[in-house]
């Protein structure tokens, strides 16, 4: 029977293009007996042993070589997708690679969907679902920070966390059910005071975990910037030193940059998306306003905004204005062209600005305000320490955290009102299973179980 | 045997002209029974046993239409209360309701014998009130019998079943005692906790399912032989006491609720009998003291007893054991009737020696003089794993066998007589060749247990809880009619009378709502001191009735003071107040459910071959094929079935394009 499940896998598992190595990964209940037809000493074997790297020559079917290659094999249970895994380690030659995959295909093979080992690993509970996802990030982390987050989940550190919750739930949840359904049977019902409380360390805990995803989220696709300002206040200026190239043309010429200019940039192993924007003014320039618009647009999607400033300029309040008409919660001020007047200056611009705007003096002309921008970018997204700390990091993590917080919220309302212990309890089973669904098990009997464990009943 | 209650009603029917003439002309095919009841060969169906299961399955059926034979081991212990002397309680007292409106007979038994009345969780929401009825258990078991007896197409025979008979995995009827065969289309079995059982008294065992009742051996070995799984469970019951033995001074009355509300729709609402005290006690660390000193003498704590007991019910030497640190456990005095000189001993149930028991009572308030008329006891007994049944309980390898009571793991009356009625029901509707009675989980909580049954199995006795139902806000007593009546009507048990009186009933609940919803008070400054005399802030906005009485501190009856009048018929008004209070909450519940609803109706193809799909465990493939889940949603629910299981019969399935979701 034909069933694409069921059939031995095949991927090239090291990132395509000419290298020295090349590996290539076989999955599925035929991957020893495939590779055995491909490979001279796996066929001559009389027992191979999992984990154990053979060296071995790649033939093809009428025995002509293709390669040298080191050949491990996986048994069945003990691999990373637990099936039966063989990974060739061949040279890394497009032509090499592409004819071992070949003949693995002719052999019965088919190749590997995108994601599909780790499909595989979550199918044969290997993984459980965050883990499943944090291989992907992992593959796809761009930064050091975002490959410790994608680390972090795989070795189970959220999950972890999700476990506690899920424990602390279920024991809310059981003391519920026990004071509907045992009722008259002298059971201690816990006090709804400390059930409230118990409850709210819950939600505090998931509190924490969702605004850590709007982190864990800039951390995997990088921090998002927006330069924004007045023309000519030096923003093209400022992205070309953060990217150190000349990314962004600059002219004295208000007006030049008229369209948004990215580049990416990895910074202290934090990944940062820089977007240069067209000045904000008033302008009858058709290609200009486009452009203005587009600046706005930028300014909200970003993670963080940086309205510039011309120290120099005397018409404060406008620039103040514009920058108060922009959408975005995270704005720092970068004050350009600092090195152009006093300190004393400086002192009133930052009074002005008053307390309530984070602003940094900076000169684009000087290489060590470069440092000084990152660092003020990076204290306005938060704390990074958090990467210490479980992270969520995909958005079906984040959208099931986010309503098993709004489902507690709502039982410690009901509970407070002492409306019912039935509603209660179902906020708190809504909650407890979205949490469930994260690490992708299913709501059981456990309440139950749980009941019976900690209760003294009888009929 | 009962001290108070000697055999006091023998059944002996001799034959009417009638009948003579029917014996002499079908002598071929009848005979008499031991009780001078005649009995003939063959019958639509033949119901074995008659606690609650059967007696709901043989009234089911006979009322049906069908010819219908019930045979017991002792007519005298028809509809018996072994245990507690009560019908109703928690989620129980919903079933007793639901098959009332079905057409069952328990609920009206319970309201005629009703002692004591009381709405447990009243001061909760109305979802989880339940109601539970002491009952007095001789005047209750006469109530059935003679419903039995007067109730047409209904034959009841004393002997014991010893087999089916079969042909092929075709049941055909049964076997009996003497060896004589009795024919029928089909066959229920609820024998409740007599295949195989043992009773133990500390480390003495006697073969026999009750005090005083034999066993029935022969039934669940040919079961098992032909590849039924049937498994060990065990339950137990506490000592009857000697009324005037207790120093009732010592002991703290405790009274039922002066308002009645009968589970019956046809039974009257005042109490049909004098309303009687139960009696509170307490044990304390010298009664521990000495059942821990005895514990080597528990058949459960020796090993001797294998069958798993009920956690919810365990006996007292479990409770002191897993609860070492609770000085003292409660037990109610219960009355077993209102001339009967026996009080069950609620809550302490044991199978320690006698002697034990003799010294351990004693150290009990109230019971330092205390005559044990019969000493506590566990029972052991064969059920068979009801993951080997249909939701309409025919066994899947024995067609036309059907299974009901404690034989498919439950415990309690009301999970008995739940399926006993939809046992018979079915075995029925099998022969008329209608289709199968199967009620849904957000139907009632006769659905959830026979689906929790066949999905989940059980591992100890079954009993239900509110918190069984996901559908629990809407599965309450008070719109029981509301849930049912038209699947009754359908089933055509109760009488069209009895269902006309009830969508009288819910016409009225229906067009009182549509006048809350259309009646609006408008925040003006009369209108707004009332409000606020009710405790209530001021309306801001104009309101409709239905949104102001949502507010918790607004009670029904609040709304005369604003000017809506309305008939103060309790039957009307209760649920209406119920159903808009809860309508927010009941809204929520269905979002929740509808979310899983697409699992519910993806049916899965009846041949899936769950062994040729990769990613299943082999746990799981067994599982699952021994459940068979008619939809992804019931494949959920099995224990063990992981969610990427379903995940994989989904890619399956969509591989062969036969998923219908």
């Amino acid at each position: 029977m034909w069933n694409r499940n069921e059939q031995t896998i095949c991927a090239i598992s090291t990132p395509h293009g000419v290298g020295g190595i090349a590996v290539i990964r076989v999955s599925g209940s035929e991957a020893l007996s495939i590779c055995k037809r491909i490979s001279k000493s796996l066929s001559k074997k009389q027992s191979i042993l999992s984990h154990r790297a053979y060296f071995s020559e790649i033939i093809d079917l009428q025995s002509n070589k293709v390669d040298e290659a080191v050949v491990t094999y996986f048994a069945q249970g003990k691999s990373f997708t637990g099936e039966e895994v063989v990974e060739i380690s061949c040279h890394g030659s497009r032509f090499i690679t592409q004819q071992i995959l070949d003949l693995l295909i002719h052999c019965g093979c088919r190749m590997a969907d995108r994601g599909e080992f780790t499909f595989r690993a979550f199918m044969n509970g290997k993984l459980d679902l965050v883990q499943a996802e944090s291989v992907l990030s992992l593959i796809e982390s761009q930064s050091q920070a975002s490959a410790k987050v994608a680390l972090r989940q795989l070795e189970g550190h959220v999950s972890k966390e999700f476990e506690f919750l899920i424990s602390d739930l279920t024991w809310s949840l059981a003391h519920i059910e026990a004071s509907i359904d045992f009722t008259e049977q002298g059971v201690e019902v816990v006090d709804s005071r400390i059930l409230i409380e118990k409850l709210k360390k819950i939600e505090l805990a998931l509190k924490k975990l969702t605004t850590s995803y709007q982190l864990g989220r800039i951390i995997k696709d990088g921090i998002r910037v927006a330069l924004i300002g007045e023309p000519n206040v030096g923003k093209s200026s400022i992205l070309n030193l953060l990217l150190q190239s000349d990314k962004s043309i600059v002219t004295p010429i208000a007006g030049t940059t008229r369209d948004v200019v990215d580049g990416e940039i990895n910074y202290q192993g934090v990944k940062y998306s820089i977007s240069d924007t067209a000045g904000l003014r008033d302008t009858q320039d058709q290609v200009e306003i486009i452009g203005i618009d587009r600046s706005r647009k930028e300014a909200e999607k970003a993670d963080i905004l940086c309205f510039v400033f011309d120290c120099s300029e005397k018409n404060w309040n406008r620039s103040l204005m514009l920058a108060q008409q922009l959408n975005n919660s995270k704005k720092i001020f970068l004050l350009n062209k600092a090195d152009t007047i006093r300190e004393e200056d400086r002192a009133a611009l930052m009074a002005k600005l008053g307390e309530q705007h984070k602003a940094f003096f900076t000169s684009a002309l000087t290489p060590q305000s470069r440092e000084g921008i990152f660092a003020a970018i990076k204290s306005a997204v938060g704390s990074l320490e958090y990467l210490d700390e479980a992270m969520l990091s995909s958005a079906r993590q984040y959208e099931q955290a986010n309503y098993s917080l709004e489902m507690i919220s709502k039982s410690i309302l009901e509970l407070e009102l002492n409306t019912g212990a039935e509603f209660v309890a179902m906020y708190l089973k809504e909650s407890l299973i979205s949490l469930q669904k994260i690490l992708g098990q299913v709501y059981d009997d456990q309440i139950m179980d749980r009941v019976f464990k900690e209760f003294c009943l009888g009929k | 045997m009962d001290g108070t209650k000697a055999k006091s009603f023998v059944n002996f029917t001799f034959p009417t002209t009638t009948d003579v003439e029917f014996f002499f002309a079908s002598s071929i095919l009848a005979e008499f029974s031991r009780t001078g009841q005649y009995v003939e060969k063959r019958y639509d169906i033949i119901v074995v046993g008659a606690g609650h299961a059967g007696v709901e399955a043989c009234l089911a059926a006979s009322r049906l239409g069908l010819k219908t034979l019930l045979v017991t081991t002792n007519l005298n212990r028809i509809a018996y209360m072994s245990c507690n002397p009560s019908i109703g309680g928690l989620a129980k007292g919903h079933m007793v309701r639901e098959v009332d409106i079905l057409g069952g007979q328990m609920g009206a038994a319970a309201d005629q014998s009703c002692i004591q009345f009381k709405r447990l969780n009243s001061s909760r929401g109305p979802a989880v009130r339940g109601s539970r009825a002491q009952c007095d258990k001789h005047i209750y078991s006469d109530l059935q019998k003679a419903v039995l007896k007067s109730q047409p197409n209904l034959v009841l025979f004393e002997s014991e079943v010893k087999r089916l008979l079969l042909n092929g995995k075709n049941c055909e009827g049964v076997v009996l005692q003497d060896g004589s065969e009795i024919h029928s289309k089909a066959v229920v079995i609820t024998t409740g906790t007599f295949m195989n059982g043992v009773m133990h008294f500390g480390l003495k065992q006697i073969s026999g399912g009750r005090i005083g009742d034999q066993a029935s051996i022969g039934l669940s070995d040919q079961l098992a032989h032909f590849g039924f799984e049937v498994k060990r469970l065990k339950t137990g019951t506490p000592a009857r006491l000697h009324r005037d033995s207790i120093d009732w001074s010592k002991t703290s009355p405790q009274y039922g609720d002066e308002t009645f509300y009968p589970f019956s729709h046809a039974s009257k609402k005042n109490f049909y009998l004098r309303q009687v005290a139960c009696y509170l006690s307490h044990t304390n660390e010298r009664t521990h003291e000495i059942i821990r000193a005895n514990l080597d003498k528990s058949p459960m704590f020796c090993g001797i007893i294998e069958g798993i007991g009920p956690r919810y019910c365990p006996s007292i030497e479990d409770k002191i054991t897993r609860f070492s640190e609770r000085a003292a456990h409660q037990t109610f005095l219960e009355p077993e009737g209102l001339n009967s000189d026996l009080i069950y001993l609620q809550g302490i149930s044991t199978s320690l020696p006698e002697e034990v028991q003799e010294q351990f009572l004693k150290t009990i308030p109230g019971l330092e003089n205390v005559k044990v008329v019969r000493y506590g006891y566990a029972v052991e007994y064969d059920y068979v794993e009801p993951t080997q049944i249909f939701h309409r309980l025919e066994t899947r390898p024995i067609e036309n066998l059907f299974l009901a009571g404690q034989i498919n793991g439950t415990s309690g009356y009301e999970e008995a007589a739940a399926q006993g009625f939809i046992a018979g029901v079915n075995a029925a509707h099998k022969i008329l060749g209608r289709e199968e009675f199967i009620l849904d989980r957000d139907k009632a909580y006769a659905g959830v247990l026979v689906d929790d049954l066949v999905t989940k199995g059980t591992r100890e006795p079954y009993r239900m809880f509110t918190s069984r139902a996901e559908h629990r806000l809407v599965l309450r007593e008070d719109n029981t009619i509301d849930r049912l009546s038209e699947i009754s009507r359908k089933l055509g048990i109760v009488s069209v009378e009895n269902l006309d009186k009830l969508s009288e009933i819910i016409l009225k609940r229906q067009a009182l709502i549509q006048r809350l919803e259309e009646t609006v008070i408008y925040p003006k400054s009369e209108t707004n001191a009332l409000v606020e005399s009710l405790g209530s802030a001021p309306l801001l906005k104009p309101l409709k009735l239905t949104e102001f009485l949502r507010r918790p501190e607004v009670a029904f009856s609040a709304l005369t003071k604003l000017g809506f009048t309305y008939e103060n018929n309790s039957d009307v008004v209760d649920a209406v107040e119920i159903e808009v209070k809860y309508s927010g909450y009941i809204k929520k519940q269905n979002q929740i459910i509808d979310q899983t609803k697409r699992f519910e109706q993806a049916t899965l193809p009846p041949q899936i071959d769950f062994f040729s799909i990769k990613g299943l465990s082999s746990e799981e493939v067994d599982k699952l094929t021994r459940v068979k889940p008619r939809t992804l949603g019931q494949a959920l629910r099995i224990s063990g079935v992981n969610p990427s299981a379903l995940q994989a019969i989904m890619i399956y399935l969509k591989g062969r394009n036969e998923l219908n979701i």
